[in-house]
């Protein structure tokens, strides 16, 4: 093991996460084109390294949505029969799918979530009014409420269209044990357009699945030894001491200059990708 | 009206606490083995160890959902519960299944 590679894994995944926390993505999807880019680690590893620094990021900021009363563990586990199952078809086409295929989604997926960056979310037009005439969310009790710290009492909000949220999920699932990352991209419009829940509890519940999706197909990786110890130890802590600390000092900097600064980011990150998809290898290193 | 239908407030603060001190306790353990890896020791088995938590801490969680829903006599999301411990049973069966499959 070589300290000066441990130390810029572990920096890069304090940046990334802690990046990501701020703007509510988790870092899988910086991280992973970083390591193949820079890193030099093959595009299997990578994803293994990611899914690990998820289920970190996921664990270890967790608890305060959960004690704010933010997460809905219902709708949560209810979704995750999803994610999982969509994380193990996931695994089984990692396995078949060719290596130029995968760095082509991946710049799919990151130019995707370029442009969701640049249009903001709105608050679903949630309202109280009644679902469908088979309504799954009633069915199960999953409707809630959520405190709500500016109108200084409980809001309630009512769940929506569950099996199109399904089905969206098990997508989200697939991408993200194929590329090891959060799979927001599907996961946003998932909760928003599917589900309508209100943009608090939609990012407190989508974190707190994406340690269960990540820990599937991690079980998996595991197993098939695509972990390597001396990538995704480093990758793991700087994930954690990002996600902890990272998002705070983030707080102060300007929301709009930092959703741009990112957007150039992933865009950067997508070219690279498709070059990578392309055979085309540049700027740093020749694996 | 302010009780919630979904909230499960005992469960919540129940696995807060399993996921904040679960990840202090991976994250030293991670960091203990790269320490002394670093230091010319063999640590990388303490590092997979500290890995192998963070991928266990999760499942856990939805092992606690179970007992507790099983104890409020909630069968659906019982049902729920255990469909998804064993899809991730399933994960790992086809991990193992793949790497057996793998040459060399």
């Amino acid at each position: 093991m070589n300290v000066e590679f441990s130390a810029w894994l572990f920096a890069v995944s304090l940046g990334a996460s802690a990046l990501g926390g701020a703007l509510g993505m988790a870092s899988g999807i910086f991280i992973v084109p970083v390591l193949i880019t820079f890193g030099g680690v093959d595009i299997h590893g990578a994803v293994a390294a990611g899914i690990v620094s998820v289920i970190a990021c996921s664990c270890g900021s967790a608890a305060p949505f959960l004690r704010a009363s933010l997460t809905n563990i219902r709708v949560a586990i209810v979704l995750e029969m999803a994610t999982t199952l969509g994380a193990l078809t996931g695994v089984f086409l990692a396995g078949v799918v060719p290596v130029p295929f995968l760095f082509f989604l991946f710049a799919i997926v990151l130019l995707l979530s370029a442009w969701q960056m640049m249009a903001p979310r709105r608050e679903p037009a949630n309202a109280l009014q009644n679902g469908g005439a088979t309504d799954w969310a009633t069915a199960l009790r999953l409707h809630s409420s959520y405190p709500d710290g500016i109108l200084g009492r409980d809001v309630a909000y009512r769940v929506h269209r569950i099996p199109l949220g399904l089905a969206l999920m098990y997508g989200a699932g697939l991408i993200s044990a194929l590329l090891g990352i959060g799979s927001g991209v599907l996961k946003i419009p998932a909760m928003d357009t599917a589900l309508r829940l209100p943009i608090k509890v939609s990012s407190a519940t989508s974190n707190f699945m994406i340690g269960v999706t990540a820990a599937a197909s991690g079980v998996a990786y595991f197993a098939l030894g695509e972990i390597d110890p001396s990538v995704a130890g480093p990758v793991a802590l700087g994930s954690v001491v990002g996600a902890l600390f990272g998002a705070r000092f983030l707080m102060a900097m300007s929301g709009e200059k930092l959703r741009l600064g990112f957007v150039v980011v992933l865009v950067a990150l997508a070219g690279q990708m498709l070059l990578s998809a392309f055979g085309i290898h540049w700027g740093g290193h020749a694996a | 009206m302010t009780a919630g239908l979904a909230r499960h407030p005992e469960l919540e603060r129940l696995i807060a606490k399993l996921l904040d001190r679960g990840t202090w306790i991976a994250s030293g353990i991670i960091a203990l083995g790269l320490a002394l890896e670093l230091a010319g020791w063999p640590g990388m088995r303490i590092v997979i160890g500290g890995i192998a938590i963070f991928i266990l801490l999760p499942v856990l969680r939805v092992m606690i959902m179970l007992i507790m829903f099983i104890r409020e006599r909630d069968t659906r999301f019982s049902v729920v519960a255990a469909l998804v411990l064993m899809i991730i049973a399933l994960g790992a069966a086809l991990g193992v299944h793949m790497a057996g499959n793998m040459p060399g």
